[in-house]
């Protein structure tokens, strides 16, 4: 039985699913651009009530391939059997490697603590000195690192 | 799922070519809100929204575009955009504008796309 294309399922999926907002957030600082302010990925909704549901997102590591792809070439996601539902938890770390660098998630080996998945209530809501957001650095990581 | 496959869809009268419907329909969109903690209202295509910074965003898609040769509209409230920041098959970089110039934070951003699909 073909699976057909990623965006056909996309759209079928927002004709019947419900949109879920995830209690989720991902706070994380580029390593190459370490003066800039943190930045938040926010899990969109319908493709959280997708992740949840199962059979309609490709696995990750088609993504990944296809960073190496130059465009205008065949890509592997929008083709590949879709995977099973996933948790929220094992969705935002699909998110993360889907949407974050790797140079944030994968690659970084310095000390300080560049990423963190936090409950949606500790991203500040005043946006008051939005371009100055750095993650908090615990003093116990300091010291583990 | 079942598939229509038809080159052509009419009314009796008009006749229009179904490549000019599907290449002609938006292959990604979000109505989101820039203001607090930022949150997609709604959407289509789209994996998650990044939160780079004051009047800063990043729209990220689920379904990837074949190249960079999209088209994107974008409009928000009370406020003027463009595209900035990184741009790929993959994710868009808006910024949004007061009337000064300034970056700001609108509490509605509108952000389309139509393009060809990888």
């Amino acid at each position: 039985m073909t699976h057909g294309h990623l965006w056909d399922r996309l759209a079928e999926a927002k004709s019947r699913l419900d949109p879920v907002q995830s209690k989720y957030r991902v706070v994380f600082e580029d390593p190459a651009t370490p003066d800039e302010a943190a930045k938040v990925l926010v899990p969109d909704p319908n493709w959280m009530a997708c992740a949840l549901e199962g059979n309609i997102l490709p696995p990750i590591d088609t993504y990944q391939r296809d960073r190496d792809v130059p465009d205008g070439q065949p890509k592997e996601h929008p083709y590949a059997k879709p995977i099973g539902a996933m948790t929220e938890e094992e969705a935002i770390e699909y998110l993360i490697m889907k949407d974050i660098c790797p140079s944030v998630w994968r690659d970084y080996k310095g000390n300080r603590t560049i990423m963190k998945i936090v409950p949606v209530e500790l991203v500040p809501s005043d946006r008051s000195f939005r371009n100055a957001w750095k993650i908090k650095q615990e003093a116990d990581e300091r010291i583990a690192a | 799922m079942s598939t229509l496959n038809v080159s052509n869809i009419t009314d009796g009268t008009t006749t229009v070519g179904t490549s000019y419907v599907v290449n002609g329909s938006a292959k990604a969109w979000v109505n989101f809100n820039g203001t607090g903690t930022i949150a997609a209202r709604d959407s289509l295509n789209l994996s998650s929204l990044g939160d780079n910074g004051t009047g800063q965003y990043q729209v990220n898609y689920t379904s990837s575009f074949s190249t960079v040769g999209y088209s994107v509209e974008g409009v928000a409230s009370a406020a003027l955009t463009d595209v900035g920041g990184t741009v790929s098959v993959s994710a868009t970089g808006r910024r949004s504008y007061n009337d000064a110039g300034t970056l700001t934070d609108p509490t509605y951003y509108y952000h389309t796309v139509h393009g060809d699909l990888a």
